[in-house]
C-alpha cells in the first residue's frame, strides 16, 4: 500500500514538471508516431483498397503513445552523473522513481497524441468494433508494462558500457521490425512471421493493435504476455542485483 | 583551402579521440547494421508482396536506401556532432562565444569543426545496399545518370548542412525551442520514396522540407537518367538554401548578446 502511495506522489510531481515541458513533448509525440505513420503510409500504398490497413495502424499509433519508455533517459544518465546515489539511499526501492517518470511521460504523451490518432482516424476513414477496444484494453496494460521491463533492463547496461543508448535502440529496433510496425506481423515471410508471433516484441505492440483492430482470442494474446512479463522480471530483477554490485559513486 | 585544412585538422584530432575508446567502435559498427537491417527488412517484406512500390521497383528503392544511409552517415559525422542540441550546447552553455573569439567564420566553426569519425562506419553498410541495388536493377546506370547522381549528392549534402543551420539559428530567437527530436523524426520521411506519401505531404517534402532531394530524387536519376531541371533545381535549392543559412546566422548572431561573462 505504502510502495503505491509513494508512486502516486512520484507520478504527480513528474506530470508537474514535464507540464513546463510540453514543447519538447509534443516533439516526442512525433518522433513515437512517425513510424507507424510511415509504415500506414507504405502498406495503403501496396494496398491502397484495404480499409484494415488504415485500422490496424491507427491502433498502432495509439499503442506506441501510450506504452513508449525512455529509461535509457531518466535513469541510464543519472547512473552515468552519479545521481542514482540520492535515490539509492533513500528508504523506498528505486524503480518507484523511474516509474513514476515513465506513467507520467506516457500520461503527456497519450494526452498530446491523442489528436493526431483522432485526426488519423477521421481523415482516413477509420472505423473500429468498440467491443475489440474494450477487450484490448488489459492487453495494453500488459504491452505497456512489456515495453518498460524491456528498456528498463536494456537501460541497466549503463553500469557496464557507455552506450545504453545503442543498446536501447537495437532493442526499440526489434520492436519496429518484430512487433508489427514495420509490417503487420501476418505479411511477414512464414518462418518469420512463426518467430515473431512468438516474440515478446509482438506482445509489446502488434498484439494489442490487432486485438482493438481485428479482435480475436483475448486469452492466448494475455497468456503470452503473462509468460514474457515473468521472464522479464525475473532478467531485470537479477541485472538490478548484478549492476547495483558493481556501482561505485565517489563524492559528497 | 584554410578552411578544408581547419576540416582536415579538427578531423585528425577527432579520429585520435575516438580511436582512445575502441570498444565503442564495436557498437557504432553494431548499430549501424542494424539501422540499416531497420531500413531494408520493411522493403524487402514490401517486395514478398508486391512487384512495386508506388512505382518504385525493388532495385530503385535499395538505391534509396543505400543514398539516404550515405547522407545521414556523412550528416551524423560532419554536421551532427556541431549543432545537435545548439539551443542547450551552443547558446545555453555558452560554447559559441568561443568560436566568435577564434581566428575563423564562426559559422564554419559552429557547424564543422567537430566530426564523429566512428559514425563514417555508417557508409560501409550503406555503400553495400547501393550497390546490391545497383547490381539487382534491370538496367545498368549511365554515365549520365552517375554524373547526375554525384552531383545530387552533392546539391543533398549542402541542403542537409543548411537546413541543420537553419534550424540551429531558431536557437538566437527562441533558445528554448528544442526541435532536434522532432527534426530527427522528420528526417526518417526521406528513407522511402517520397511517391508513397498524399499529394500534400509530397508537396511539402520537396519544397518546404525537401527530403525528396535526399535520396529519392538522386536514386531516380541513376537509375531513371539526369534530367536537366531537376538537377538546375537541386543546385539552386542548394544554393538558396545555403544563403538563407549563412544569412540567418548573420541575422542571429546579430541578436546574440553572449552566454558567459
Amino acid at each position: 500500500m505504502r510502495t503505491f502511495v509513494l508512486l502516486g506522489f512520484r507520478i504527480r510531481q513528474e506530470v508537474l514538471e514535464w507540464s513546463g515541458a510540453w514543447w519538447f513533448l509534443a516533439t516526442l509525440v512525433v518522433q513515437a508516431v512517425i513510424g507507424p505513420l510511415i509504415g500506414l503510409f507504405v502498406w495503403s500504398a501496396v494496398y491502397p483498397d484495404d480499409p484494415t490497413i488504415a485500422r490496424y495502424y491507427v491502433a498502432i499509433i495509439l499503442v506506441t503513445l501510450m506504452t513508449e519508455s525512455f529509461e535509457q533517459h531518466t535513469f541510464s544518465e543519472r547512473i552515468y552523473d552519479g545521481t542514482i546515489s540520492h535515490e539509492l539511499l533513500r528508504p523506498q526501492p528505486v524503480v518507484i522513481g523511474v516509474l513514476g517518470a515513465n506513467l507520467a511521460i506516457r500520461a503527456w504523451l497519450t494526452f498530446l497524441g491523442a489528436p493526431v490518432v483522432l485526426l488519423t482516424g477521421l481523415s482516413l476513414g477509420t472505423g473500429f468494433d468498440w467491443r475489440s477496444v474494450l477487450v484490448s484494453l488489459p492487453a495494453v496494460v500488459l504491452a505497456a508494462a512489456l515495453v518498460f521491463l524491456l528498456t528498463f533492463l536494456l537501460s541497466m547496461t549503463a553500469f557496464w558500457t557507455q552506450r545504453v543508448h545503442a543498446v536501447v535502440g537495437f532493442g526499440h529496433s526489434l520492436i519496429f521490425l518484430f512487433g508489427g510496425t514495420a509490417a503487420p506481423v501476418g505479411f511477414l515471410p512464414d518462418l518469420w512471421r512463426q518467430v515473431a508471433e512468438l516474440s515478446p516484441f509482438y506482445a509489446m505492440s502488434g498484439l494489442p493493435a490487432e486485438l482493438a483492430a481485428y479482435g480475436g482470442s483475448v486469452w492466448s494474446a494475455l497468456a503470452l504476455q503473462l509468460f514474457w512479463l515473468v521472464v522479464l522480471l525475473a532478467a531485470v530483477g537479477l541485472l538490478w542485483r548484478a549492476g547495483v554490485r558493481r556501482y561505485t559513486a565517489v563524492g559528497s | 583551402m584554410k578552411l578544408l585544412n581547419l576540416l582536415g585538422a579538427s578531423f585528425s584530432m577527432s579520429l585520435r579521440r575516438s580511436m582512445a575508446f575502441r570498444i565503442n567502435l564495436v557498437f557504432d559498427v553494431l548499430l549501424a547494421f542494424v539501422g540499416l537491417g531497420t531500413a531494408v527488412a520493411p522493403v524487402l517484406i514490401v517486395f514478398t508482396q508486391a512487384d512495386t512500390l508506388a512505382g518504385w521497383s525493388k532495385a530503385e528503392t535499395l538505391v534509396l536506401i543505400g543514398t539516404y544511409q550515405l547522407i545521414t552517415g556523412l550528416r551524423g559525422t560532419f554536421v551532427d556532432p556541431n549543432l545537435s542540441w545548439f539551443p542547450d550546447n551552443g547558446i545555453r552553455n555558452g560554447k559559441l562565444d568561443s568560436y566568435l573569439l577564434q581566428p575563423a567564420p564562426s559559422l564554419f566553426l559552429a557547424s564543422l569543426s567537430l566530426s564523429s569519425p566512428l559514425t563514417l562506419i555508417q557508409l560501409v553498410p550503406g555503400l553495400g545496399v547501393l550497390g546490391w541495388g545497383i547490381a539487382v536493377a534491370d538496367v545498368r546506370p549511365g554515365p549520365a545518370g552517375v554524373l547526375g547522381y554525384l552531383l545530387l549528392v552533392a546539391a543533398a549534402l549542402v541542403v542537409t548542412w543548411a537546413l541543420s543551420v537553419l534550424l540551429a539559428c531558431l536557437a538566437f530567437w527562441a533558445p528554448k525551442l528544442q526541435l532536434d527530436v522532432f527534426y530527427h523524426s522528420a528526417w526518417q520521411l526521406g528513407r522511402y520514396p517520397t511517391d508513397i506519401f498524399t499529394r500534400p505531404l509530397r508537396v511539402v517534402l520537396t519544397y518546404v522540407f525537401p527530403m525528396a532531394l535526399i535520396a529519392s530524387v538522386p536514386s531516380a536519376t541513376l537509375l531513371r537518367g539526369a534530367h536537366w531541371p531537376v538537377l538546375l533545381g537541386a543546385v539552386l535549392a542548394a544554393t538558396v538554401l545555403s544563403a538563407l543559412a549563412a544569412t540567418a546566422w548573420q541575422a542571429g548572431l546579430r541578436r546574440y548578446t553572449g552566454a558567459t561573462s
